[in-house]
């Protein structure tokens, strides 16, 4: 039942789609309302910035107005499409694209200076979300990816493989790599505090 | 400290804060303010494409009933019909055209034209009017009043 659910709701998209293809721009509307928040907070997952997040998710549905006739149902959703634009249009405002190309063996980046939390309970998961920003921030953008994708936006790693372009083996290295520097910064943090507090 | 296992306490942390997050009402705005753009450019291109076939309305109209008469015309025989302009009032039989279509059709019809033509007199068999079988070979001189499309609503003759 639920999958018919989600068929329904999937022809529905693809009508929408449609209209919006035909220059029916008011088909437009109920597409933004079904999918704004998914692709906001990728943007906003991704980037840590709620500026460059309303910014691209603008960007993301004037595409779709402008270049609806891109969509193919049959590849699949509109939201992993969409997510899709949204991660290009995300790299290219915070010039990731320019700044790193994707090497799946490059060496360890450097680690964000990140504070240590505080022993207050509600303070501290402030403090831990805002440490955990800063270095999802710090990923390299490859890594980032997969991590906001699988991790945040719980889309599975044949989406995610579909979303970035890449093997399911990738999502998975990348996914393990991510993990593994974001524990290991975490980690340090609070020894590098105390170090630099002794 | 389990590392992975808080990671993944901090992982779902940041999920809750962000569960709600929406983009801002200027967003909404912008998105909205770009539909109505698109959907003004579509409706004046659409008025655009209608205007322009409204131009060409008039002159498809007159080359289709310019067609039309024309096929009309051939397809009687030739030596018998010879179309010249239309005759004054002067030379016709009488003044009043009899009508071959219902009389509301006439009176509606305010792009009709006269056109003068020589027909056989077996064709006003065809309109319904009665015709001399010793002279159905000859020709006769008539005036009919034609409909832009072609159709023939009216004929009188001129002696």
């Amino acid at each position: 039942m639920p999958t018919e659910l989600s068929d329904r709701l999937q022809a529905s998209d693809a009508a929408l789609t449609a209209r919006v293809a035909c220059g029916e721009a008011v088909a437009l509307a109920p597409l933004y309302q079904r999918h704004r928040g998914p692709i906001y907070r990728f943007a906003l997952l991704w980037s840590g910035s709620a500026a460059v997040a309303a910014d691209v998710t603008q960007d993301v549905f004037v595409h779709l107005l402008t270049k609806a006739t891109d969509y193919d149902p049959a590849r699949g959703p509109l939201q992993p499409w969409l997510l899709g634009i949204t991660r290009n249009f995300v790299h290219r405002r915070t010039g990731a694209d320019a700044r790193y190309v994707a090497n799946d063996e490059d060496t360890e980046p450097p680690a964000p200076a990140l504070d240590a939390p505080t022993p207050e309970s509600a303070l501290a998961m402030q403090r831990d979300v805002a440490r955990l920003r800063a270095a999802i921030a710090a990923l390299p953008p490859h890594y980032r990816d997969v991590l906001v994708l699988v991790e945040l936006a719980e889309r599975s790693y044949a989406e995610a493989a579909a979303i970035c372009g890449c093997e399911l083996n990738t999502v998975r290295s990348r996914l393990s790599r991510a993990r593994g520097l974001l524990a290991r910064w975490l980690d340090a943090a609070p020894q590098r505090a105390n170090t630099a507090k002794g | 400290m389990d590392a992975p296992a808080d990671l993944d306490r901090q992982l779902a942390a940041l999920k809750g804060v962000v569960a709600d997050a929406m983009p801002p009402p200027a967003t909404d705005q912008a998105i909205d303010a770009a539909i109505k753009r698109a959907q003004r450019k579509s409706g004046s291109s659409r008025r655009a494409s209608r205007n322009g076939e409204r131009w060409l309305a008039w002159p498809l109209a007159l080359a289709a009933s310019i067609a039309v008469l024309s096929l009309i015309v051939r397809s009687l025989p030739p030596e018998a019909v010879m179309a010249e302009p239309a005759a004054p009032f002067a030379r016709t039989a009488g003044d009043e055209f009899m009508a071959l279509v219902p009389l509301a059709d006439l009176q509606s019809a305010s792009d009709a034209m006269v056109v003068s033509a020589r027909l056989p007199r077996m064709t006003l068999a065809q309109l319904g009017l009665p015709v001399n079988p010793a002279r159905a070979a000859d020709a006769i001189d008539t005036e009919l009043l034609v409909r832009r499309d072609g159709s023939v609503l009216a004929v009188r003759f001129v002696y």
